[in-house]
């Protein structure tokens, strides 16, 4: 068992999401921020307007006018690419590692997160929620915990596996059972420390729907769905698999299709070229 | 030369120094023929059973569904030589996330749909690492026309 102090202290180790990105879901999810709010809140990161001002440039070579500014970004890319630049910039820095202890190579996680991430807002754009900003964050750092519980999982590799493979149990449950608290759980409380809105702590506690009764958050539940897709399709991928439940009647609650959910791949993987380039921006 | 097969997608080489490799199956499959006498083989990442669901998409992407993608698979091993009765066919790929029943198993469906095809063709499967929980990476060698899997976390093994 870890006990919750040892976490606490390598908490406070992590390279923390920058403080924009509070700020930025706080505004831009909001119907009555205007451009200006938004642009006002990101200018003051130098180093993530910095990134945004170069990706959009390099979208644009040879412009003759180069932007140099977030307002100038703001009007070549539009407001929701670069509010979706943003968030990914804050997140790459703690997501773009190898997690060994989940069999993760160098951008596996990352590809996993972004790939999740994207899904999630097309899922919350067809729902018609309103967070979309907040639902593509939630799914972008969902499994933060991992990077702290890796090690863990490392050194109790062969129990894990052992009740995976023998028991029938999930990846989540094993990491509970011989960890005392699993990735998700883990995840919350980043999450927390980092000060992020109690909406976007619960879907993260709650992304492999642990407790049943959340399947009734749709924000919960896309987020959720999002990750069964990512799993489905493979792409950065570890070693604890595919192996958490599916719940089919999280897709009831949504009055999602088996028709539809290969309708979300089919299209994901049109779009792969788009996910690609977010990719590059660690 | 290493060529990667992307999602969705697919490559056939006589070259004998390629090796041609897919990552990352999940429910998806990486269908591997080779014709050893010709030194053809290729690879395909297909992610869905049916092309029915979105005939536009299926025009524009065949490898990413079954039935599009596995008879362009063999026909343009066929094209660089490769004849049907010589042909060494490797499934794998198709994984399941727990209880993940019925319709919605799309890794169980994937498979079906191989079978289905495969058996309307008369070919028969030499080998396969197909079901489970397991993520899958599959290589194979032109030259010998050996075949390697890998599960993320775990080390290549040669079938």
């Amino acid at each position: 068992m870890t006990s919750l102090q040892t976490l606490m202290k390598e908490i406070k180790n992590l390279k923390p999401i920058p403080a924009v990105t509070n700020q930025l879901l706080a505004v831009v999810d909001n119907p009555d921020s205007s451009m200006e709010d938004i642009a006002n809140v990101i200018q003051y990161d130098p180093a993530i307007t910095a990134s945004v001002l170069k990706i959009c440039n390099a979208a644009y070579f040879g412009l003759r006018n180069p932007a140099e500014s977030i307002k100038d970004a703001v009007n070549m890319l539009g407001t929701d690419q670069v509010i979706e630049l943003v968030l990914l910039k804050s997140g790459a820095k703690a997501l773009c590692g190898k997690q060994e202890g989940y069999g993760l190579e160098n951008g596996d996680m990352w590809r996993y997160s972004v790939s999740s991430a994207v899904i999630a807002k097309q899922l919350a754009s067809t729902f018609s929620l309103k967070n979309k900003n907040t639902i593509f964050t939630s799914a972008l750092i969902k499994d933060i915990g991992k990077t702290i519980l890796e090690s863990r999982v490392s050194d109790s590799a062969e129990k894990i596996r052992g009740l995976v493979q023998n028991k029938g149990q999930s990846f989540r449950e094993a990491e509970k059972k011989i960890l005392g608290i699993d990735h998700a759980e883990l995840g919350a409380i980043i999450a927390k420390t980092w000060n992020f809105s109690p909406r976007m702590i619960k879907i993260i506690r709650n992304h492999h729907l642990a407790d049943e009764k959340m399947i009734k958050d749709k924000e919960v539940a896309i987020v959720y769905l999002s990750d069964c897709i990512c799993m489905m399709m493979g792409q950065g991928v570890g070693s604890d698999g595919l192996s958490y439940r599916f719940k089919a009647s999280a897709m009831k609650e949504l009055g999602v299709s088996a028709n539809d959910v290969s309708m979300i791949i089919a299209e994901f993987a049109t779009n792969m070229k788009d996910v690609e380039e977010l990719l590059q921006i660690v | 030369m290493k060529q990667i097969v992307g999602v969705a997608d697919m490559k056939v080489s006589s070259n004998i120094d390629d090796s041609i490799i897919t990552y990352s199956l999940g429910s998806c499959i990486g269908l591997v023929i080779y014709d050893s006498v010709a030194k053809v083989g290729g690879v395909l990442h297909y992610m869905l059973p049916e092309s029915s669901i979105d005939k536009e998409k299926a025009a524009g992407r065949p490898y990413m569904f079954a039935d599009s993608g596995i008879p362009r698979l063999f026909k343009t091993a066929y094209n660089l030589g490769a004849a049907k009765q010589r042909m060494k066919v490797y499934v794998a790929g198709g994984a399941e996330i727990l209880d993940q029943a019925g319709f919605f198993n799309i890794g169980k469906r994937n498979y079906m749909a191989l079978k289905k095809i495969f058996f309307k063709n008369n070919v028969m499967i030499g080998k396969q690492d197909v079901g489970g929980n397991t993520n899958r990476t599959v290589r194979l060698e032109i030259g010998t026309g050996d075949i390697y899997v890998k599960t993320s976390g775990s080390k290549e093994v040669k079938i």
